[in-house]
């Protein structure tokens, strides 16, 4: 089936054989937006994270045909040059280790921001999982936020 | 089927072969050696003087450092490239890092890599990287010099990439100079910047990596795209050792099923060369392949000792050789559950714990731990028969996957390019290439470029795991509480073993690190480890050895400081002997408030322990235990690496450190029924998210005023681990009064969806 997809401002028609294929496959595989990860496809590390509509969604297990209608931000849209104030907080605070979770981490701290929270009420809306073990300074990094 | 084009990935930028010094178009390039380290070296025999990096002064002034080790988060390519701008004089801003392709070159110029193990890719590459940079500053003089027609090295100064001639105040760039300096012959040595006028090494700098992973451009393993790629998706029998009956039919809508052998040198344990321990469906896309993976049904051949392969069993095994086993014989055939003496002897202390006061005699068990990544294993392959063979993968160990692919190929190494790619997390688990080798296997049977991914079931369930471990201690006080004898005896599956290596009368480096040549004053003593017949696969885990036994040696210490009525602070400190284990162990009861009763309600332990030539010491303070969990309210670590580059990533790496030891010792576990792993995914193996996060306090021990090159320095990125799990375990005993003596403390927890 041939689908349309609203992606970080940009109207996108994919075609994929199977409506349930999660959108996080549609983002990497198809449209060739691979900053958003896939660490474990049950929605329990988070690092597949991405803003739709305003709300951070779990990107692995949310079928393809439900994201169509909505506006998808993905990591590579969040900002240009890295501008975001939480990517700048990131940066500021040397947050990343492997990296590979933050990609998940910061769609989720930008949505928990335009949610209103801020500082360090941010964290408590963002657990993704780091197995590198990068929590206290993303705590760090949120109280400027 | 997606009607968007695909997006080549960059390679990275690949470095031309060059003599050690020579003229290019681009300006002057030096290639040195930096000493390659091996964590089985002797298994794979040591490739010792290839050039292994580059530096590149362009006549535009770029400076560009070709590095082979890989960046898997530990910030080693931002630290190599601060210690060369040290020595070269420049800011630390000018130097761009590459990654380096790596070769098997026995001699210059082709080379470049390094395995990224062992905490090392600093502190090996420390002084030859100081030198590199100093040799290449004053051949860039040595060009103004000549330039100048002033042959008098005093009249000139250098600073951020100028050379000043004092006596007509001209300023040449290095750039300018870059093509002179390609013609000259570079010293064989060259001065270096003295520590007193440091700008850079002990200074915290921005890593360089980090921009890119914070929008998504970092691009790790799992994110390669080639033009014309196909998905391939593994699935592996569930049980260790089984291997495929018949090949299953192509499922509809994939390109076919290729069955992947074991190749020889890349199974461990279980598996054996040749054997189809696995079939990889192939595709158009990873979901689909993968759904067509899950679907499909695979029989396969289970061998019949599988029945006995149970945690129960492998501890009950442990127990019984810890208790007794048969000596290593020189020559023998010393199998599996064979006792080797590492330091010490057995009989004299025996003879001394004897004429104790009080024993301790106390047995602790360790689980088989997986690595869990949060990339899972990937490998990608562009083959062209008979033509070439490019790879993409998320190694920590460059050249052993060039040494594959020629093997497996057949072609010859100047037909193969393998990209290191960030590794999403590598733990270890990233220096084996049996991902790589499956990947290879199906890209040649294919024809098209392949990338073969492990879903995480299948990373969680085909780990080369932690070795399990039941060590048996037996310590001796007198009145005084003076030792009199120690007896350790760790019972575990051989790292060495598992990958080929005939083990010597001392047994396994791997499995014993961390409880050998400790300087407590145990009196008459005698460490010993005995082969674990397990055959389920082991690898390299984030400390190695020193997880497994600094847990057991810092628990005995700890269970004689309460059974001599002590302090576990000041009895450690009045048995140790060497005044800088003393300090880092002052150290780290200061950061913790030591001398300072903790809240109602809360406990501290401590623990002291080695690993990589560092030393280090930690207090765990914890609160509110209950069945299933406790509360990790801080912890405070200190470390002495003798010398420290970077103390913010330094910080950072022992903060790491410290949540991967925290996570193994609450809840790590892979359990085996049947020879099958029991945990499959995160929501089976659980971890700590954001608001359990201690606090975490580091102090680094200060940097030597002149730091001597003869002295070792010391490794940090596996140095939070080891003295995270006595350190709990004993805030545990002081808070309720029970010893825990079996990893983790709350097995079995579970983790739910966000």
């Amino acid at each position: 089936m041939t689908l349309q997809l609203n992606v970080n401002g940009i109207n996108q028609t994919v075609t994929v054989s199977d409506g349930n294929m999660p959108l996080l496959w549609v983002l990497r595989d198809l449209l060739g937006l691979t900053g958003t990860k896939y660490g474990c496809g049950i929605e329990v590390c988070g690092a597949c994270t991405v803003m739709v509509d305003g709300q951070p969604e779990r990107s692995c297990d949310m079928d393809v045909t439900s994201a169509v209608g909505k506006k998808i931000v993905t990591i590579e849209g969040l900002s240009a040059n890295q501008s975001h104030p939480a990517q700048k907080a990131w940066i500021a605070n040397q947050v990343p280790q492997c990296g590979f979770c933050q990609s998940g981490v910061l769609m989720s701290v930008a949505c928990a921001m335009k949610a209103g929270h801020r500082g360090s009420q941010i964290m408590s809306e963002v657990q993704n999982l780091c197995v590198c073990g990068t929590y206290q300074r993303m705590k760090e990094a949120v109280k400027a936020l | 089927m997606s009607t968007s084009p695909i997006t080549p990935t960059p390679a990275p930028a690949t470095v031309g072969r060059r003599g050690f010094i020579s003229a290019v178009a681009g300006g002057f390039t030096l290639s040195f050696v930096v000493p390659e380290f091996s964590r089985i070296a002797e298994a794979e025999g040591a490739t010792l003087g290839q050039v292994n990096a580059w530096l590149n002064v362009a006549t535009d002034g770029t400076i560009t450092l070709t590095i082979g080790s890989s960046e898997m988060g530990q910030g080693s390519f931002s630290g190599l490239a601060q210690i060369l701008a040290e020595d070269l004089m420049v800011d630390y801003a000018r130097i761009k890092t590459v990654q380096g392709v790596p070769s098997v070159a026995p001699v210059a110029p082709v080379g470049n890599s390094i395995n990224t193990v062992g905490s090392s890719v600093t502190r090996t590459n420390f002084w030859k990287m100081r030198d590199a940079a100093a040799i290449a500053r004053e051949t860039l003089v040595q060009a103004a010099m000549n330039s100048k027609g002033d042959q008098t090295r005093s009249n000139y100064t250098v600073a951020a990439g100028i050379v000043t001639h004092a006596t007509t105040n001209t300023q040449l760039s290095y750039g300018s100079l870059a093509a002179a300096a390609a013609l000259l012959t570079p010293p064989t040595v060259a001065a270096l910047v003295p520590d007193s006028q440091f700008r850079l090494i002990g200074k915290t700098m921005p890593r360089q990596d980090i921009p890119a992973k914070v929008d998504g451009s970092a691009k790790y393993g799992l994110d390669v795209r080639v033009p014309g790629m196909v998905y391939a998706v593994i699935k592996h029998c569930p049980t260790f050792g089984g291997t495929m009956k018949t090949l299953p039919a192509t499922p509809s809508g994939m390109l076919t099923v290729v069955p992947t052998k074991v190749w020889a040198g890349t199974g461990r344990g279980t598996e054996v060369a040749d054997a189809v321990n696995a079939v990889a469906v192939v595709g158009p896309n990873t979901w689909d392949t993968w759904q067509a993976a899950r679907r499909m049904s695979v029989s396969w051949n289970i061998p019949a000792a599988a029945t006995n392969w149970n945690d129960a069993a492998f501890v009950a095994t442990g127990k019984d050789l810890a208790l007794a086993a048969p000596a290593y014989v020189a020559g023998g055939a010393n199998a599996p559950g064979t006792l080797y003496t590492v330091e010490g002897d057995a009989a004299s202390t025996n003879t001394a714990l004897a004429g104790a006061a009080k024993i301790i005699d106390a047995t602790y068990t360790l689980p088989y731990v997986a690595h869990a990544c949060m990339e899972v294993l990937n490998c990608t392959v562009s083959y062209v028969a008979g033509t070439s063979c490019e790879i993409w993968a998320p190694t920590q160990g460059g050249k052993a996957v060039l040494q594959l692919a020629m093997a497996i190929t057949g072609l010859t190494a100047d037909k193969i390019i393998v990209h290191t790619m960030y590794l999403g997390g590598g733990l270890g688990r990233k220096w084996e290439s049996d991902f790589v080798s499956q990947a290879i296997q199906v890209a040649m049977a294919v024809g098209k470029p392949v990338k073969l991914m492990w879903p995480r079931e299948e990373d969680f369930t085909r780990d080369q795991y932690r070795p399990m471990a039941v060590i048996r201690g037996r310590a001796g006080l007198d009145n005084a509480g003076n030792f009199v004898g120690f007896s350790y005896r760790n019972v575990s599956p051989s790292l060495l073993g598992q990958r080929g290596s005939v083990l010597g009368p001392k047994g396994d480096s791997q499995g014993i690190e961390g409880a050998n040549d400790l300087p407590y004053n145990f009196g008459p003593h005698v460490v010993e480890w005995v082969s674990h017949p397990s055959p389920i696969p082991v690898g390299f885990w984030r400390s190695v050895g020193a997880s497994l036994n600094t847990f057991g040696v810092e628990s005995l210490i700890d269970e004689l400081a309460f059974a001599a009525g002590q302090d576990p602070y000041m009895f450690r400190r009045a048995k140790l002997t060497l005044p800088r284990w003393i300090a880092v162990l002052d150290a780290a009861a200061d950061l913790a408030g030591w001398s300072t009763l903790p809240p109602a309600g809360h406990a501290r332990g401590i623990a002291i322990g080695t690993a990589f030539n560092s030393i280090v010491a930690q207090v765990v303070e914890i609160s509110n235990v209950t069945a299933t969990g406790l509360k990790v309210n801080k912890v405070s670590i200190a470390l002495d690496c003798y010398l420290s580059v970077n103390p913010g990533q330094v910080e950072a790496q022992l903060q790491g450190g410290i949540v991967h030891g925290l996570n193994a010792a609450l809840w790590g576990q892979q359990t085996f029924v049947k020879g099958a792993a029991q945990a499959k995914n995160f929501n089976r193996s659980r971890m700590i998210r954001q608001g359990e996060m201690p606090q975490v306090s580091v102090k680094i021990m200060p940097n030597p005023t002149a730091a001597d090159r003869s002295l070792s320095i010391g490794g940090v990125g596996e140095l939070g681990v080891p003295t995270f799990a006595p350190a709990l375990a004993n805030a545990y005993y002081k808070l309720t009064g029970q010893r825990k003596r079996s990893l983790p403390l709350f097995p079995g927890a579970t983790m739910s969806e966000l």
